[in-house]
């Protein structure tokens, strides 16, 4: 190799000035956005938390039970295993996640469906759905059309009676009870707890039996689905021995313990082995609970946050110091379910029309294109067109549930269509070439291919543009949402607030020096917190998605 | 048979309604249906009937001829190689027969093309009807990101087809040289499984529904000398029963494997078709036995 003649003396520099100015530019770009919203986030959250308020042995106690300690076993952890960390953070971060979820459906549970109302009507799902999929295991002898006809008439029936909603324009008197209503209708009621138990156990032990099936076998998912049922309901018993009543038991039981206990399982005992990780978790959690007993116990006051349980719970009202965001945090909820349950089928069904079966031509181009302005259409606008639409036109009252959803709806549309066609589109052709190829309809590729690979992009989609209309002040306003309710709203007729009006309305029309510095900075607060609650599932989301696909 | 010849005749009346003058062409193929039946005194062996049929058809992309004036009859029981160097339209050619460049929108289709004696670009033909008896393997391995179980089931669940499907999986799976690697982990991702296996993976999905016409294309691209001999043992074994077409690049295996051979050579013209052990030994065209012979390519 080194025969001399041969040999390079020099391979000679090639200039980078142009390429490192553009590094640094950019570099800088990046950290003033950056730095700014950081800047903001500090300062609001500094009016809201009010940490200067804490006693120094309030910090020191922390410090010593939470802070130390996770760092320390976080760094040992992580040196050992970056993997069991991960877990250690994320299941951290579920416990947190899920606490403020049980928040949202004890919300729900408690003060806006009444326990018999739930119960009745997720009876009168379940059941249908139930004989649904027992049709389904018989298709090779039922055709499909009679199999659809059947479901749909058996979900009818359960959920309307005969002759329903159809019959009573035309005056046909109502013959046959709907299921939900008969349940309604038996004198011997069980208590509530019994009624939230079995429907949040329900739900929380076929969740939980179905993942547990997914990752060990269908006998140890039945036993996990049975175990979660059963400790739902005995956490109402034991609920009272630790000062929960009943209720709220069952519902952080099914919607906090029962994810996390069935994550730390998966990562620390299955195949996964990261029992670390959960040593980890186990740390940050104890640590918390010890530093808050110990602060109590040695009489030192944590910081006077704005962002307390009195606000959480309370209304509006005349002082900063007394008003609550309760009404507004429900109303958020019921607004985010109905924008949901609206944008998210009509959306993804546009979509894969727009995809998958609409023909190139300059009609769908022009659809196209309209799409993606509709996307970048004022707020306000859109309160206008919800305005005209659904109050003038329709004769809705104005600033309901059932409005705002609509409205909340219409303008996150185009951002569920785009982001559900760009999940579509990115299924690998091969894949639908090969189901093609075996002699799949269309539809059939649809159901069996193409959904199934694009759902967890299309869930993040969704998830993203929940996040955009929750924040959203402008359309409430334009349909006449009243800025200040006192009760949470239980029906889709009732009169809404949401969380962005209510900070709103006590920055403009409780405009005070108290407002601005105690309920607006911690209505923020909260605010964000739920975004970031909801994105960060988003984000959980799109990184399995990425791992798996 | 007898089912056949009615087929025939119907679609031979049918042309002589539309177009006024009868096809000559399908009385034709009539005459050779009837003598289909008898034996051939020269060889000793049985005249194979039609399955396949191409009648001057052309294939454009765009405005790029992929396939010029292709008229050739694929008989039934048998195996038919298609050769021919890299682009020069094999693949195009496949996607005919099962209507897939139906899906490819630059695609056009001219000429006619018939299965057992119904051609196949007719209105009244359902494309996934036809693609239900036409199976096909892909140049690049496509399983489904679904279990090794369901990528095989995937045929008999979207045809409604009943039976054993644990049953149907084992077969399709030991005939594809697969089951031994994978017959633990029929539950996991058919993506990840190597890219050989994921070939045999796509062969066994094929077969498992029965399809009477089989195209392969390039099915062993990606196998070892083992497992390319399960595969030609397996594909030797369906033309018992079935129509196979393969696409090769290797010359061996289409001489070992093919009753007849198709040669295509740049331009997307096929310059010649005829026995295999004729276009081996034989050859009319020098420029098939210059590509052949590895002279040019
Ligand atoms: N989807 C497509 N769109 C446009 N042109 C195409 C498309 N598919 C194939 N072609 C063109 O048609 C010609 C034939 O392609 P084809 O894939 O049939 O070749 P092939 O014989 O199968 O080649 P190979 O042996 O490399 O697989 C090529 O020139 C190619 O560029
Ligand atoms: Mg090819």
């Amino acid at each position: 190799m080194a025969t001399g003649s041969s040999q390079i003396e020099d391979f000679g520099q090639v200039s980078r000035t142009v390429g490192t100015i553009f590094r640094y530019l950019i570099l800088a770009a990046t950290l003033f956005g950056i730095v700014v919203l950081a800047a903001l986030l500090v300062y609001v959250a500094n009016d809201a938390l009010q940490p200067a308020t804490a006693d120094p042995g309030w910090y020191l106690t922390f410090f010593l039970t939470l802070v130390a300690p996770t760092a320390l076993v976080g760094w040992a952890v992580h040196r050992r295993g970056p993997a069991a960390f991960t877990f250690g953070s994320f299941l951290v971060g579920l416990l947190v996640v899920s606490l403020m979820f049980s928040g949202g459906v004890g919300l729900l549970v408690v003060d806006v469906v009444p326990p018999l109302v739930g119960f009745s009507f997720a009876i009168a799902i379940a059941v249908p759905t139930a004989i649904s999929v027992f049709l389904t295991r018989y298709s090779h002898r039922i055709g499909f059309t009679s199999r659809l006809s059947a479901t749909a008439f058996v979900f009818y029936l359960s959920l309307f009676g005969l002759p329903g909603p159809i019959g009573s324009p035309i005056g046909v008197p109502q013959v046959v009870p709907s299921l939900a209503r008969a349940i309604q209708s038996i004198p011997v009621i069980p208590v509530d707890w019994m009624m939230v138990g079995t429907v949040l156990g329900g739900i929380g032990g076929a969740v939980v039996g179905s993942y547990v099936a997914g990752v060990r076998d269908a006998r140890t998912g039945l036993v996990a689905g049975g175990l979660a049922f059963a400790a739902t309901l005995v956490s109402a018993v034991v609920g009272p021995f630790v000062g929960l009543n009943p209720v709220p038991s069952t519902v952080l039981t099914a919607v906090t313990v029962l994810p996390t206990a069935t994550y730390a399982w998966r990562g620390a005992f299955t195949e996964e082995r990261r029992p670390a990780g959960l040593g980890f978790a186990a740390v940050v959690v104890g640590g918390a609970l010890v530093g808050a007993a110990a602060t109590s116990t040695l009489g030192f006051a944590g910081p006077q946050s704005w962002v307390d349980w009195q606000f959480l719970t309370s209304a509006h009202s005349g002082s900063a110091e007394n008003a609550g965001l309760y009404p507004a945090i429900g109303g958020s909820i019921l607004l985010m379910a109905t924008v949901a349950a609206l944008s998210f089928p009509i959306g993804v069904g546009a979509a894969v029309y727009l995809e998958e079966y609409a023909p190139d031509n300059r009609l769908t181009r022009f659809v196209d294109v309209n799409i993606s302005n509709l996307a970048g259409v004022p707020s306000v606008v859109y309160g206008l067109l919800g305005l005209g639409v659904f109050v003038t036109y329709l004769g809705q009252a104005a600033g309901t549930v059932i409005v705002g959803g609509a409205t909340l709806a219409l303008l996150i549309l185009p951002i569920v269509i785009i982001s559900s066609r760009e999940a579509i589109r990115s299924v690998p052709s091969n894949m639908r070439q090969a189901s093609y190829g075996m002699g799949a309809t269309r539809w059939q590729t649809v159901k069996n291919v193409i959904l199934p690979e694009a759902f967890p992009g299309i869930l993040t989609g969704t998830i993203l543009a929940l996040g955009r209309a929750i924040g959203e002040t402008a359309p409430l306003i334009m349909i006449a949402a009243p800025n200040v309710v006192f009760s949470l709203p239980t029906a889709l007729e009732s009169k809404v607030s949401a969380m962005p009006l209510q900070v709103y309305a006590w920055s403009s029309l409780f405009a005070s020096e108290d407002f601005y510095t105690k309920a607006v900075p911690a209505g923020v607060v909260v605010l964000l917190a739920v975004l970031l609650a909801m994105n960060s599932i988003a984000i959980v989301l799109r990184n399995r998605f990425e791992r798996t696909g | 048979m007898s089912q056949q010849n009615t087929d025939e005749q119907t679609t031979s009346e049918q042309d002589a309604g539309d177009g006024g003058s009868p096809d000559p062409t399908d009385d034709e193929m009539l005459i050779q249906t009837d003598v289909s039946e008898s034996v051939d005194e020269t060889s000793g062996t049985r005249r194979r009937e039609t399955v396949v049929r191409a009648e001057h058809v052309d294939v454009w992309y765009d405005d790029n001829q992929a396939l010029s004036d292709i008229t050739m009859e694929i008989p039934e029981q048998s195996v038919t190689a298609m050769v021919g160097p890299s682009g020069c339209g094999k693949s195009t050619f496949l996607r005919c027969i099962n209507r897939m460049n139906d899906l490819i929108d630059s695609a056009r289709v001219e000429g006619d093309l018939y299965l057992r004696g119904k051609n196949v670009y007719d209105d009244d033909v359902d494309p996934v009807a036809l693609r239900r008896r036409v199976g096909m393997v892909f140049q690049k391995p496509n399983p489904f990101p679904k279990s090794i179980y369901d990528n095989v089931t995937y045929g008999l669940e979207i045809q409604d087809k009943g039976g054993d499907y644990d049953e149907i999986v084992e077969r399709s799976l030991k005939r594809a040289a697969l089951w031994d690697e994978v017959n633990d982990q029929l539950d996991e991702s058919g993506l990840e499984l190597s890219g050989g296996q994921q070939q045999r993976l796509c062969i066994a999905r094929a077969i498992a529904p029965d399809p009477e016409v089989l195209l392969m294309d390039e099915p062993a691209s990606a196998l070892d000398p083992v497992a390319t001999s399960q595969i030609e043992d397996l594909i030797e074994e369906l033309a018992r029963d079935y129509t196979v077409v393969i696409v090769t690049h290797n010359m061996q295996q289409a001489a070992r494997i093919s009753d007849q051979t198709a040669v295509f050579l740049t331009g997307g013209e096929l310059v010649e078709f005829d026995d295999t052990q004729k276009i081996f030994e034989n050859p009319e065209s020098q420029r098939v036995e210059d590509y052949i012979t590895g002279k040019f390519g």
